[in-house]
């Protein structure tokens, strides 16, 4: 009442508009669920440090492929190219640190913050939810489980004197490298959301993910060592090494330096560790995710 | 036809607490208040009207859609403003909001555009750009008001809005669900334990209690004739109540506070702001405010209906 007009700012109300366009639904809501999640996984519009761990991991995993493909092309004959099969083995201990560094993100601040209620309170499913989070975090795995061996894919086809009789040659490798990439990327994502969904911060979700697979690959190592029976049963303490037996029943091509190759195990039964695996993660989300109340 | 209606709808709990019992009724539009007192079954009403728990028995239609089978459809045309904190600290108001527009199934560019819009209908400026995390209680309740209407819903279900805020933010909160109410044509169910405050916005009231249905009527069946009404001047009060108690009202003043116990006014409501009115003109007093205030819930529903509360 006693305010003097001229000290009075002018407002502009434009009113309230409605909405009338597009309603794009559950399957709108599941696309901007992954599409956020990818660039959370990839630190975009974050801060130039979020970026460092998976860009630099994405960096590192295709380097040998790159600086190899680079020298083959521009050199010739000096280097032998990376065969597809061992390539993942060779990077496998970027996998785990990209989860563990990216899968977190995805997941722990909307479970620590009570988030959820509104997502759930959004035309999407809890199964949606979790779906899209894990379809993110393995869209971003494929950076370095797949890229890579396209670049390689790349070099082998462009390095060759006759481009099109090596894409004749080499394209019967392209159904191995996709699928193995897929494989890789879809069990990884799988058992980090499973580890990163229980913890109750981001940095012990980081550090439990690292935990198994650094013990994980410890174990195998020594039992590897021990030899025997121990031997045999050394590729199942570790993931990765679980993922390569099961790359290799399906696709061929066996890896030295993998735990897989001393074993002498029947290669199916990497695919079925795969499939526990895999369930197992599932129903650690599935039950966690149950228990969020709205 | 009714935006909600619900028939007989129980809900037990694992463990035997029955949170709604055979509770039967109807919403229209308009500000809806939703009052009962702490585990009246407000929430779990709130919950299952979303589709996001079954009932144990009953039914319940959102915009002629089944809760029960319907609940993401449902929840495509309504916004949902939760009791408790439910915002990440790291990100931008913006960017949270336009992620939430979105997962209501919003196109990315109207999402921004309705993000920015309601953003500033809420009362968030510059601040919008910076992490939610450093927000103020008051700020971050917009921010979350803002997430239950940034995809234009029809129906807007607000739990506790007004929890943890001050006085002042109460009632800027307030505020702003009856503009939403008034000029954003949502129907919005205010669910609250201060009927203080849900009578203040509110057009219409559905109390319930341990689950069942106490009441539902219009507001004004409620309010009239009881509480007290606050008539604020620059002025000194006395002389303003002086001349209220010679028109035979119960009226006492307290500093620049004149207080006038409505019931007192054997005419009506009326009568009593025609009084105020006149008296404040007769005097040359300034008004600077009228408000009806009211006395907690229980008092409301004591003796059974407003109608013998006039004492």
């Amino acid at each position: 009442m006693s305010a003097s007009p001229e000290t009075t700012g002018t407002i502009y109300d434009i009113g309230y508009r409605h909405y009338d366009g597009p309603r794009l639904g559950r399957r709108g809501a599941i696309g901007a669920i992954v599409g956020a999640g990818l660039r959370a996984v990839f630190g975009l519009g974050r801060s130039g440090r979020a970026k460092i761990l998976p860009w630099g991991a994405v960096i590192l995993a295709a380097l040998p492929a790159g600086v190899s493909v680079a020298i083959r092309v521009l050199a010739g004959d000096i280097v032998e190219l990376y065969g597809y099969e061992n390539y993942l083995w060779g990077i496998g201990a970027l996998l785990p640190i990209f989860v563990a560094a990216q899968g977190p993100e995805l997941v722990v601040n909307d479970m620590r913050h009570n988030v959820l209620p509104l997502y759930f309170s959004r035309p999407i499913s809890r199964v949606d939810y979790v779906g899209a989070r894990l379809a993110a975090l393995a869209l971003g795995l494929l950076s370095l489980t797949l890229a890579p061996l396209l670049i390689l894919f790349g070099g082998r086809v462009l390095a060759a004197e006759d481009v099109v009789a090596a894409i004749g040659d080499e394209v019967g490798a392209l159904p191995a490298i996709a699928g193995s990439g897929v494989i890789h990327a879809v069990v990884l994502a799988s058992v980090g959301l499973a580890i990163s969904s229980l913890a109750g911060r981001r940095a012990y979700a980081a550090g439990a993910v690292l935990a198994v697979f650094l013990i994980g690959g410890a174990v195998s190592a020594t039992f590897g060592e021990l030899g025997g029976a121990l031997e045999a049963l050394a590729p199942f303490a570790n993931p990765l090494a679980i993922l390569d037996g099961t790359r290799e029943w399906l696709f061929g091509g066996a890896v030295a330096d993998s735990p897989v190759t001393g074993a002498g195990v029947p290669l199916p039964l990497y695919a079925l560790a795969t499939l526990v695996l895999l369930g197992l993660s599932w129903a650690v989300l599935a039950v966690r995710y149950r228990s969020v109340t709205t | 036809m009714p935006l909600i209606s619900t028939r007989a709808l129980t809900k037990r709990y694992p463990g035997g607490i029955l949170a709604l019992d055979g509770l039967s009724l109807e919403i229209g539009e308009g500000v809806i208040g939703l009052v009962g007192a702490n585990g009246a079954g407000k929430s779990t009403l709130l919950k299952i009207l979303l589709g996001l728990i079954p009932a144990s028995e009953g039914s319940a239609t959102v915009l002629d859609l089944d809760t029960a089978s319907q609940g993401p459809a449902i929840r495509e045309l309504v916004g949902y403003m939760p009791e408790h904190d439910c915002l990440p600290p790291d990100v931008s108001a913006t960017e949270f909001v336009s992620h939430m527009a979105r997962v209501s199934g919003v196109p990315a560019g109207a999402a921004r555009e309705r993000t920015a819009d309601v953003l500033r209908h809420v009362g968030l400026y510059e601040e919008r750009y910076r992490p939610i995390g450093g927000y103020s209680t008051g700020m971050k309740q917009r921010v979350k008001l803002a997430q239950a209407i940034v995809h234009d819903p029809r129906i807007l279900f607000l739990d506790e809005p007004t929890n943890g805020l001050d006085p002042a933010g109460r009632d800027e909160m307030l505020a702003l669900i009856e503009r939403i109410g008034r000029d954003f044509g949502m129907t919005a169910i205010v669910a609250s334990h201060l009927l203080g405050e849900i009578e203040r916005v509110a057009d219409w009231l559905v109390a319930i209690d341990a689950g069942r249905l106490l009441r539902t009527a219009a507001l004004s069946s409620f309010t009239e004739r009881t509480g007290q009404l606050l008539v604020e001047t620059e002025e000194p009060g006395e002389l303003l109540a002086a001349r209220l108690a010679d028109r035979g009202m119960e009226a006492r003043a307290d500093g620049r506070h004149v207080l006038i116990e409505m019931a007192s006014a054997v005419e009506g409501d009326h009568a009593v702001y025609d009084a105020v009115r006149d008296d404040a003109v007769a005097l040359g007093l300034t008004l600077l405010r009228i408000e009806h205030r009211r006395h907690q819930l229980e008092d409301l529903f004591r003796g059974g209906g407003t109608d013998e509360r006039v004492a």
